[in-house]
């Protein structure tokens, strides 16, 4: 297609224009989180874009580090939350990888759980407040109200949809020649599946187990109504940082933003490729 | 897909005639490998939703000093029900919420198909372009909500930009007012969302074949008919795709807003969801709750049944 001059110029002003759009909000969040105190807020004639005297004292004061700067500490730090946020989503991520390959590999192969594929859409369907009742009765009665390990369990269930969708995409394309050979050599079926396709799929299992891990980090919603002091996540604590005294805390809250929003756009630059095929339940692939 | 499935089966077949068993060992070990996830999901539906419905029925909350399962001694012959009707701050936040659904969703499908055309060929930069264009959506949705809530205080990055374009000082409290705070909503969710309606668009529109458009433009059709009877068709799945994903995500529409505003000011924010966590968290009229969180997934059920038998009869007109 023969594409005119004034159509490229278009395009590039129309991608920039587009571009920093994006990144003002990011590239805000980034210089606060570097800010000293007094440039946090407008002060009397203009804004500071970027940071006149860069300091990390916000990264210090969100991990307990007294600031000379700060009137107010806190009550705790960062590093549980941090903590709980790794550990709920990366056992969740674990459960929900392990119960979506399986049962994914159980339809792709042996048409076992029919019902399966609807039952998930409908579970990602449904607004996680619509269930949460039944759910925090249910917590509370297992003791896994506020414990990590309560959390990891609603994510695993919550992001299983996801896993078993991908997972299935990824075994349906996959060529079964080796499979039905290794099956012809004598191999039970269990080992085929354990031995032979498990690692044949480590690349697929590796995207599919970031993505779901992005997804129950980026978690508020579950968090909030699961979770009350001792193991609350990243998003949570963040909210709960600001004080009568010193209002809000902004560049502290933009310190912590900042690093609970780099793993995921980190980890889902690396799985860009996978991205549509995640985000569609397997429907479209790129 | 299909058409790699078709031969496969094939191959399949003369194995099982070969080996007596294996069908057998297929069906047990399919059984077991699938457990877990039935478990899973029978875990987090079946038990919740008749927890659900039991305490719908009641007037049953975590300070009524009693467990749940007594909470037949309170029963109020379907008070819940009819009280969910004629509930005022239920309706306007579920109109809310629809309100933010079609301003957003057009909005962003409209945006994202833009882009996604400005990329359908290559040109320098592309990649980079690319991979900057899509971080809005893996950006954590309670820190986009933190990102947004900076920007549009009254001191904040926005007033300043509409200041210098403007001429005039602006000092706008933006999520003090009831309007200006429904559009800073909107627009956090536009921002993050735009990105994965161009990211799906982009997907079906490398799909549709050069050869095609290049002969359609022999015989002289403009851009418009080009997407229109080539590019249009082509895409209608995927569209539809693209669009109930972010209907049904608007409908929950809860962390950034709710970091933003609090459903507020006043409730001038408050959708579906900010709305039932508010009755959870601070009346604690769990009952009620039942209730309402019954409601929409009864309704959605139907809507969700509805759309895919309306799928299934399309996609057989086609074959």
């Amino acid at each position: 297609m023969n594409r005119s001059l004034s159509f490229e110029v278009f395009r590039y002003a129309a991608i920039l224009g587009a571009l920093a759009i994006t990144l003002i909000p990011i590239l805000w969040m980034v210089s606060m989180a570097f800010k000293p105190i007094p440039e946090w807020q407008a002060t009397g004639d203009a804004l500071t874009w970027i940071p006149k005297a860069p300091t990390l004292d916000n990264f210090r004061f969100i991990f307990g580090e007294s600031s000379s700067n700060l009137i107010v500490a806190l009550d705790r730090t960062a590093a549980k939350p941090i903590l709980s946020s790794l550990l709920s989503a990366s056992i969740g991520t674990l459960i929900a990888m392990s119960a979506g390959t399986a049962a994914a590999y159980g339809l792709s192969r042996f048409g076992s759980g029919a019902n399966l594929p609807l039952a998930l859409i409908q579970l990602r369907l449904f607004p996680p407040m619509a269930v949460m009742i039944p759910v925090m009765i249910m917590w509370s009665f297992l003791n896994m109200m506020d414990t990590w390990w309560g959390l990891a369990l609603i994510y695993g269930i919550v992001t299983l949809p996801f896993a078993f969708w991908l997972m299935k995409t990824f075994f349906d394309d996959m060529p079964r020649e080796i499979e039905e050979a290794a099956l012809v050599e004598g191999c039970s079926r269990a080992r085929v599946f354990w031995r032979i396709t498990l690692p044949m799929m480590r690349a697929p299992l590796a995207s599919a187990a970031l993505f779901v891990f992005i997804l129950n980090w980026s978690d508020y919603l579950i968090a909030l109504l699961l979770t009350t002091r001792e193991w609350v996540t990243i998003p949570v604590y963040m909210a709960s940082l600001s004080s009568s005294m010193t209002g809000q805390l902004y560049g502290a809250k933009a310190a912590l933003g900042l690093i609970a929003a780099v793993p995921p756009v980190v980890m889902g630059i690396l799985i860009q490729k996978h991205l549509v095929r995640g985000l569609t339940f397997g429907a479209l692939k790129q | 897909m299909t058409a790699t499935a078709a031969p496969l089966k094939d191959l399949s077949q003369p194995m099982s005639v070969t080996a007596p068993k294996p069908q057998d060992e297929g069906r047990k070990l399919g059984f077991r490998l699938t457990l877990p996830a039935q478990v899973l999901v029978l875990f987090i539906s079946l038990f919740p939703l008749l927890m659900q419905l039991y305490i719908s029925l009641t007037d049953w909350s975590p300070l009524s000093g009693m467990a749940w399962p007594r909470a037949w001694e309170m029963w109020n012959n379907f008070a819940n029900y009819t009280d969910l009707i004629s509930d005022n701050r239920l309706w306007s936040a579920l109109g809310r919420t629809l309100l933010v659904m079609v301003v957003c969703v057009p909005v962003e499908f409209l945006l994202g198909l833009g882009l996604a055309t400005l990329f359908a060929d290559d040109f320098p930069g592309k990649r980079i372009f690319y991979s900057i264009l899509i971080m809005p959506m893996m950006v954590v949705p309670a820190v986009a909500g933190y990102m947004f809530y900076m920007l549009f205080q009254s001191g904040g990055p926005v007033n300043d930009i509409l200041s210098s374009l403007l001429g005039t000082p602006v000092t706008v409290a933006w999520l003090s007012d009831p309007v200006l705070a429904m559009i800073a909503v909107m627009v956090a969710d536009i921002w993050q969302w735009t990105p994965l309606m161009f990211l799906i668009l982009l997907a079906g529109l490398v799909g549709v074949p050069e050869d095609q458009m290049r002969a359609a433009t022999l015989l002289g059709a403009g851009p418009w008919q080009r997407f229109r009877t080539i590019v249009l068709p082509r895409m209608k799945t995927i569209i539809i795709i693209a669009l109930a994903i972010r209907v049904i995500e608007c409908f929950k529409i809860f962390d950034t807003l709710y970091i933003m505003t609090g459903g507020g000011p006043g409730v001038a924010t408050e959708t579906i969801s900010v709305y039932i966590y508010k009755i959870t968290t601070q009346d604690l009229i769990w009952g009620y709750v039942a209730a309402i969180a019954l409601a929409i997934l009864v309704v959605l059920s139907v809507a969700c049944v509805w759309a895919m038998k309306r799928m299934a009869r399309a996609q057989g007109d086609r074959a």
